[in-house]
């Protein structure tokens, strides 16, 4: 009769090569990107992310769509440019990113998941940088997207040939890039400066949703009475200022616009904005360690 | 024998509170146990050790190198086990193992390897693709000794590793802690419970509110000048004998026999003779770490 038998095979020292610091941080910015999009996680932490992004792509889908359909794009194209475009991409990654910065800032915090990063070769700005680094990658490639896809989708079906229209409107690109780089500096920065201070993640997505999208309203009522100065705490309609900049276009009165500032004092704001929430967030993921 | 932790002087304090004051200890490699009460700054001086806190006042230095100035270096060698959560409960054992390589600087291959040797190695195989939320106390404090030595450290530093086990989580804890003298890994066991330490570690630092009270090898706490005896026959009269040549303290027909520099079980047989008396046991005295800590005016640990 066979009988099974057990090998205990014991212990392995590891003797192949290390990669150091630079692996860890590396290993750190890679699991900041599965935990943002759900990946090697439960199937529910995958579907948000999907359907947002879904979300953001479907109108360019369904444009194009209709374009080859119809054989009408250009026509259209001066409704559904760009820069509109970039008004519903621009909302749509606000829900995006209130998900995304908390589900990489907060567990770490709560599950005590920092002590282990202080014990591997790693330094807390490492771990700020990999982190922010992770979310940037994320965000903007969910905010640009929709745009490469428009882009190819509108060459694909351009009447002049898609070399002609891809040549002839190369600017596009660099500037839906840096447009979307301007939304990802502006609200990844608040969002992952209001993940650092809470426990849990679905506080942090809510009070980042409500801390944007109330700056609005309320900033532009201010302007309304007379405080131009309030104009600066329009969190949300900064971006939007700077990408008709950019894109030379203007798809909506942005309150810094009514507030009578150039889109490079929006710039600048964005930028001290995300300047203060980088030491804050610095500050706590030292102190969690 | 190089050590593998030096201090020299060592403060430090949390705003008024003295954590650590006038530390300096030596120790050999092998494995080293951290006791003494709550609060008396094991886990602080294992901070310390990994860099994460910065002293005062004094060095530190692990594995030859200086920290906090050299935390990194320091952290490619180490391993940590905190007493407290660091498991994603949300993640496989198996992706949080891997992680926990790759962030040891391990390749992504060689991790993945290494996560399932080492799943293998506490118990927790047949576990790797259940969520690290759904484990019991035990499975987790396994899963975080896992995690510990999955990028094979020179050096690990377990912080209360029985914190929270029942009696038979404990035990498997225990032997895995002995086994990392197989492993070829040196290991730092900070605990307050003094016989989890007298069965792991060859090597004791005693702490005190703050304060070194011993640090030495385990070996000295046996002793051959001191030996104690249960004697059949007239205990009275074989303590009488005793007493010309040693220090003897009697509870019934139970003696101790301190002799320093004398041979202490060749008096006692001497003192047999004489007072014409039996023993039921006879043996070396073994000073438990308690018997010094409650000596040296330690908190009972």
């Amino acid at each position: 009769m066979p009988e099974g038998v057990v090998f205990d095979l014991g212990y392995t020292p590891y003797d192949g090569p290390r990669s150091g610091r630079g692996g860890a941080r590396w290993a750190l910015y890679r699991d900041g990107l599965r935990r943002v999009l759900g990946l090697r996680r439960k199937a529910r932490r995958k579907v948000l992310p999907a359907l947002l992004l879904a979300g953001a792509l479907l109108p360019a889908v369904i444009y194009v769509a209709v374009g080859i359909v119809a054989g009408e794009l250009d026509a259209a194209a001066e409704l559904f440019g760009h820069p509109e475009y970039f008004d519903l991409t621009g909302a749509i990654s606000l829900v995006f990113i209130a998900l995304a910065a908390s589900e990489l800032i907060v567990p770490d915090r709560v599950n005590g998941t920092m002590s282990l990063y202080a014990s591997r070769p790693l330094t807390g700005d490492d771990y700020v940088l990999m982190r922010a680094a992770s979310l940037a990658t994320v965000v903007f490639a969910f905010v640009w997207l929709p745009h490469v896809f428009l882009y190819v989708g509108r060459a694909w079906t351009a009447n002049e040939g898609l070399g002609s229209y891809a040549t002839g409107n190369l600017d596009t690109l660099w500037q839906t890039a840096l447009a979307s780089a301007v939304y990802l500096v502006a609200y990844g920065s608040v969002g992952l400066l209001v993940a650092s201070l809470s426990s849990r993640p679905s506080v942090a997505a809510a009070v980042f949703l409500a801390v944007v999208t109330i700056s609005g309203p309320t900033t532009g009522s201010l302007v309304d009475n007379d405080i131009p100065v309030a104009g600066l705490g329009a969190l949300q309609h900064h971006p939007g200022h700077v990408k008709d900049w950019i894109m030379d276009s203007s798809t909506h009165l942005w309150i810094p616009e009514r507030a009578e500032y150039e889109p490079i004092v929006s710039l600048i704001a964005i930028g001290v904005v995300a300047v203060a929430c980088g030491l804050v967030v610095r500050a706590r993921s030292r102190n969690a360690a | 024998m190089s050590s593998i932790v030096a201090t020299q002087g060592l403060r430090f304090a949390y705003g008024d509170l003295v954590a650590l004051d006038d530390v300096s200890i030596d120790v050999p490699p092998g494995r080293i146990g951290l006791v003494g009460a709550n609060g008396a700054g094991k886990t602080t001086l294992l901070k310390l050790l990994l860099g994460v806190l910065s002293p005062a006042d004094g060095s530190v230095d692990v594995l030859g190198h200086r920290v906090p100035d050299d935390a990194i270096a320091v952290r490619s060698r180490v391993g940590w086990m905190p007493e407290g959560d660091c498991l994603p409960p949300d993640q496989t054992a198996a992706d949080f193992l891997i992680y926990a390589a790759e962030l040891g600087g391990l390749p992504t291959r060689a991790a993945r390897q290494r996560a399932s040797d080492v799943l293998t190695i506490v118990g927790l195989h047949e576990e790797r693709f259940r969520s690290m939320g759904e484990f019991s106390t035990g499975m987790q404090q396994r899963a975080k000794l896992a995690q510990a030595i999955v990028h094979d450290p020179d050096l690990v530093l377990l912080d209360e590793p029985t914190a929270g086990l029942d009696p038979e989580g404990r035990e498997e804890m225990l032997d895995l802690v002995t086994r990392l003298e197989e492993f070829e890994i040196d290991a730092v066991i900070s605990s307050h419970v003094l016989t989890d330490i007298e069965r792991t570690c060859d090597w004791v630092v005693m702490l005190d509110g703050g304060s070194v009270l011993r640090s030495g090898p385990l070996t000295d706490l046996s002793t051959t000048e001191e030996v104690e005896l249960h004697v059949i026959g007239d205990a009275a009269a074989v303590e009488a004998s005793l007493a010309a040549h040693a220090e003897v303290r009697r509870d019934g027909d139970e003696l101790v026999v301190v002799a320093p520099g004398l041979d202490a079980f060749a008096l006692v047989r001497d003192a047999l003779v004489t007072a014409d008396a039996g023993v039921r046991r006879l043996g070396a005295k073994r000073t438990t770490l308690e018997d010094i800590f409650l000596a040296e005016g330690g908190d009972d640990a």
